[in-house]
């Protein structure tokens, strides 16, 4: 394929064609439910619809994908790049697997209002703009799509008051970090008159950075921390997370995870190499808080979505670690572990969906005593879940967090490394108790999940990610040779500390 | 026989096949109906015991490393399944094999619920163990080291006794905090030494001859090596999860926890931690250091041992006392003393697996293993006092058994080097044979007391096909040490040459060149 022109119509529309299909799909979605949108099966319909519409953008990514599609000279507002590419295919995957565990899920809680799939739709289109975004106003309009349909899905099940809380308190803090995010453009503007990444990244690389540049990143770096639920910016995450029905919460746990990680990614690689002995020890400082509070605060939980709410938090400080080295390598292990850390956590909270009723906010590790017994396969999965969220050897956890691990002792540092292992450790014993729970204890006389199973389609998307935890566990060769390329794509403007 | 076993390409597949059989049963256990699954999981081990035995024979103790095999994984890391056999990983294999079925027929009565799940985690555990004794790339024997921990994990923690889940998660915590700190070692050491040479490997045989580049880390490395392994053994004081394993694990768990799984702490030490950093391991600092933890292991163990009222406790203690001299042996730098504290490494497999299978079979009997509960049953039940006796004496370290050969030699071998240390260790074997005959005196002998005891059945055949092979090995190591000794002592005297802090460095070692594939 010819590289781009992003100045054409034409160029600009096969850029976008993912975001674009998805954008007229999900109005399309909204037209249908105008007319459908009083029984159960109309729910369907455009759960079905929206899954159908993410299968076609994912078609038209694979395109560009496969193509290597490359920008003509400078990549103006969207980036054209594997590493936008593998993280667009990344939030697909999350999106699908979310409409086909909801698709049963809605009707049960009786959230007959199929709008739910259309808002997914949009917030993916959101998140596809914010991962692939090569300027601070497409990162900031992407955030703000994204950010507005999750507010909405938090509040979904507007009966329930945690659901409420959940929405409010995301709108108020997201809003507050949309805030500091918006003046840290404004002062990079102000500082360097560029919104691009590369512009603003070849301006600091000349010489001195300016004070007011500086500020910038840093506020810049407050309203991403707040984004990906960094401490001590993750107050809003454990109560939201708790809150919200729980497969938004899957979705939140992963694809706003997935593009917000992306993006910092991008913006620290592109637009701020040269400063990155300003970015690397606050990175650094924002990791080792992550680990360790997310950590320790998930062990005094009790109830399954709130220790998986907090192992997320733990989680994003793993990723910080690997953004840390602020290298293709690193940029690397970042993909990788979004991969392992999504595959499994949506699974986990696709299992957890049929573990409970009413937003699953009171299942307890009491509660699912005995699971194995009664449910193995449902057992089975979710301890394939645990261990691979943990780290074991034999999932893709494992894979995720060893190149992590390399990614920094590469750099001859030794300090994150060893957070990280002692950590997991920590993780250990929270989810530990969860298999325990299932395969150790005798039945809860009355347990929370009598009644309920999985649906076929939620349980085939569990068996496919949970195929893929092991599989890739056990065979990553391929997988992490293509994250480490994707990788590779990314721009590095100024290159001092990466390629040494 | 070895032309037999030549003509079957013995030495291409016995490795592999060692790791597949188990996994086969695995998965064939998964297939076959929940009543026959124990009459499988035997088959299986038992085939696979009787491959294994081909080593004894085929097993050429002059050719260093060999059965050599490289499998590409990840060529990109450098990581490669990489696998190997030497005078040292060869008992410690056969022992395990040898456990095998034995344990599945000691399990038989004791595992009465979910039996296909129990059989098919031992033999998980089995291919798990067998791999961490075979691999030869770190990264593979990282993975066989954790990925053992899950199904004695589940082992314990379904079918243990009262207090297991607390048992079953401290054990995987202790383990699980020191193999991830050695897996930051292993991946720095790998970057150093991929710094130094050019060579990104996680090869066994390469980074031991670069792993000077080390350099100024070293110490460091040393200590995350050594804590893993340390953890494992156990070292005091990081014994503590040890008896409550023991306590809450069903027999054969035990059993394949005292006998195998412990050794690859003391297997680390002696393939990877040691030889590896010999300057740090042999600097009087740390070796002073593990000399001395090793005189407290083995007389705190002993002493605690003594005053269990639980007989199984009394062994799990004396465990950290028999393997304090193994640790004692291993810093003793001379040839008698290393290969002590491997003989003690395969005594102690088999002298206290048969102990645990005996305390298993009284249990099932009186479901109490209280000493206290018991008196006087030599009378009610003569064979098993017989054979009890026989196996309490082994692990005393009676002269004829042998569980004396191994101490023999470590008190022997480490005198030069540690008089004092070995002096006091000598006091552990008086206190061995105290805390033991003692505990014999109050089970079998004295006056029978409790009338239930009159009334308990005398070993039943399949009890007896458990324990006579055990009794066998013990009777032939102690009487004819020679075959074992002589088929270890290249691979000790590697060990010994190895561990010298080389004046030359580290890649001055002469025989590292001889054993690349």
């Amino acid at each position: 394929m010819s590289p781009i022109d992003l100045a054409s119509p034409t160029g600009i529309a096969q850029a976008l064609l993912p975001e674009i299909v998805l954008s007229a799909w999900s109005l399309l979605v909204l037209l249908v439910i105008a007319w459908r949108h009083r029984t159960a099966e109309d729910s369907r319909l455009a759960g079905w619809l929206s899954f159908a519409g993410i299968l076609m953008a994912g078609a038209a990514l694979a395109l560009l994908w496969s193509e290597g599609a490359r920008p003509a000279g400078l990549a103006m507002m969207i980036a054209l790049d594997d590493y936008r590419y593998a993280a667009g295919a990344l939030i697909l995957l999350s999106a699908a697997g979310t409409v086909l565990v909801s698709l049963r899920y809605m009707e049960r809680e009786n959230l007959i209002a199929p709008e739910y799939y259309a808002l997914i739709l949009m917030a993916t289109v959101g998140m596809l703009f914010l991962a692939g975004s090569e300027d601070f106003m497409v990162l900031f309009l992407g955030l703000e799509v994204m950010s507005i349909a999750v507010y909405v899905l938090a509040g979904y099940d507007r009966r329930n008051i945690f659901s409420s809380e959940a929405a409010l308190k995301y709108f108020l803090i997201g809003a507050f970090a949309s805030g500091f995010l918006l003046y840290g453009i404004a002062l990079v503007y102000g500082a360097t008159g560029h919104t691009n990444f590369q512009l603003i990244g070849a301006q600091l690389g000349d010489g001195q950075v300016p004070m007011l540049a500086t500020l910038g990143l840093g506020l810049l770096l407050i309203g991403m921390g707040f984004k990906v639920a960094a401490v001590p910016f993750h107050m809003w995450a454990p109560d939201v997370y708790d809150g919200a029905p729980t497969p938004v919460t899957g979705f939140m746990a992963t694809g706003v995870k997935i593009a917000a990680f992306i993006a910092l990614v991008r913006m620290l690689f592109e637009a701020f190499p040269a400063t990155e002995q300003y970015w690397q020890p606050v990175i650094g400082v924002l990791a080792v808080a992550t680990m360790i509070v997310g950590n320790l605060v998930a062990l005094a939980q009790r109830t399954l979505k709130r220790m998986l709410a907090y192992s997320s938090v733990a989680h994003a400080g793993y990723l910080l670690a690997a953004v840390w080295p602020g290298t293709r390598f690193g940029a690397g292990a970042v993909m990788l572990y979004l991969l392992a850390y999504s595959l499994t956590t949506l699974a986990a909270f696709a299992l957890l969906a049929s573990l409970g009723r009413d937003g699953e906010r009171d299942v307890r590790f009491d509660d699912i005593a005995g699971l194995a017994a009664e449910r193995p396969w449902t057992a089975f999965g979710l301890a394939v879940c645990m261990l691979s969220l943990l780290g074991f050897p034999g999932t893709i956890g494992f894979i995720g967090k060893w190149y992590i691990l390399q990614s920094i002792i590469v750099e001859s540092h030794y300090i994150l490394p060893v957070v990280i292992v002692v950590t997991s450790v920590i993780s250990a014993g929270y989810y530990l108790p969860v298999i325990m729970s299932m395969y150790m204890r005798s039945r809860a006389p009355a347990p929370s999940y009598a009644g309920l199973s999985l649906s076929p389609a939620g349980a085939a998307v569990v068996a496919v990610l949970l195929v893929a935890v092991i599989v890739l566990g056990v065979l990553p060769a391929e997988t992490i040779d293509a994250t480490l390329r994707s990788a590779g794509t990314l721009v590095r403007t100024m290159t001092p500390l990466a390629e040494r | 026989m070895n032309d037999f076993l030549n003509s079957v390409g013995y030495g291409q597949w016995i490795l592999h096949a060692l790791v597949v059989i188990p996994l086969a049963g695995v998965l064939l256990l998964l297939a076959v109906p929940e009543r026959a699954a124990k009459h499988v999981a035997l088959a299986v081990t038992l085939v696979e015991a009787i491959v294994s035995a081909g080593l004894w024979w085929h097993f050429d103790p002059a050719a260093g490393m060999q059965y050599l095999s490289a499998a590409e994984w990840l060529p990109r890391w450098g990581i490669t399944y990489r696998t190997g056999l030497d005078g040292i990983s060869l008992f410690m294999v056969l022992l395990s094999t040898l456990l095998g079925p034995l344990s599945v027929l000691g399990s038989y009565n004791y595992i009465s619920q979910r039996e296909r799940g129990y059989y098919a985690l031992l033999l998980a555990l089995l291919a798990g163990l067998i791999g961490c004794f075979i691999a030869l790339d770190l990264f593979v024997f990282y993975i066989f080291f954790e990925l053992m921990l899950i199904p004695m994990y589940f082992i314990i923690g379904i079918w243990g006794g009262k207090n297991r889940l607390y048992a079953a998660i401290k054990f995987f915590i202790y383990t699980f905090f020191g193999s991830l700190l050695m897996l930051v070692a292993i991946l720095v050491l790998v970057w150093k030494v991929f710094a130094a040479t050019g060579t990104l490997s996680f090869s066994y045989e390469h980074l031991l001859a670069n792993a000077g580049a080390a350099g100024s880390l070293a110490p460091w490395l040393f200590a995350a090596f050594a804590l893993a392994f340390a953890i494992k053994v156990p070292v005091f004081p990081f014994h503590t999860w040890l008896p409550d394993a023991h306590v809450e694990a069903p027999t054969a768990g035990s059993v394949i926890l005292a006998s195998v799984m412990l050794k690859i702490g003391t297997y680390g030490f002696l393939r990877f931690a040691v030889p590896f950093f010999p300057d740090v391991a042999m600097s009087p600092f740390v070796s002073g250091l593990i000399v001395v933890l090793a005189v407290i292991g083995i007389i705190y163990g002993a002493l605690v041992a003594m005053v269990q009222p639980d007989f199984k406790k009394l062994v799990a203690y004396s465990s950290v006392s028999h393997l304090g001299f193994v640790m004692l042996g291993l810093w003793g730098g001379t040839l008698q003393s290393t290969q002590g504290a491997l003989m003690i490494m395969i005594s102690h497999g088999i002298s206290t697996g048969a102990l645990f299978f005996l305390i298993g079979m009284l249990y099932e009997r009186r479901h109490t293993r209280e000493i206290a509960d018991f008196g006087g049953i030599a009378r009610v039940v003569p064979v098993f006092s017989l054979i009890l006796t026989v196996v309490a004496l082994s692990s005393i370290g009676l002269p004829g058994l042998n569980g004396f050969v191994g101490e023999f030699l470590v008190l022997l071998g480490s005198f030069g080097a540690h008089p004092w240390a070995t002096g006091i260790a000598t006091t552990g074997v008086i206190f061995a044979a105290a805390y033991l005959l003692w505990a014999l005196q109050r089970i079998i002998f004295n006056r029978l007391g409790n009338e239930e005891n009159a009334r308990i059945a005398d070993l039943s055949p399949r009890e007896l096909a458990v324990l006579l092979p055990l009794v066998a090995v013990i009777l032939w190591m102690g009487l004819a040490p020679g075959p074992v000794l002589r088929r270890m002592e290249p691979a000790a005297a590697r060990y010994v040459e190895l561990s010298r802090p080389a004046a030359g460095g580290f890649a001055a070692s002469p025989t590292a060149g001889e054993v690349r594939p």
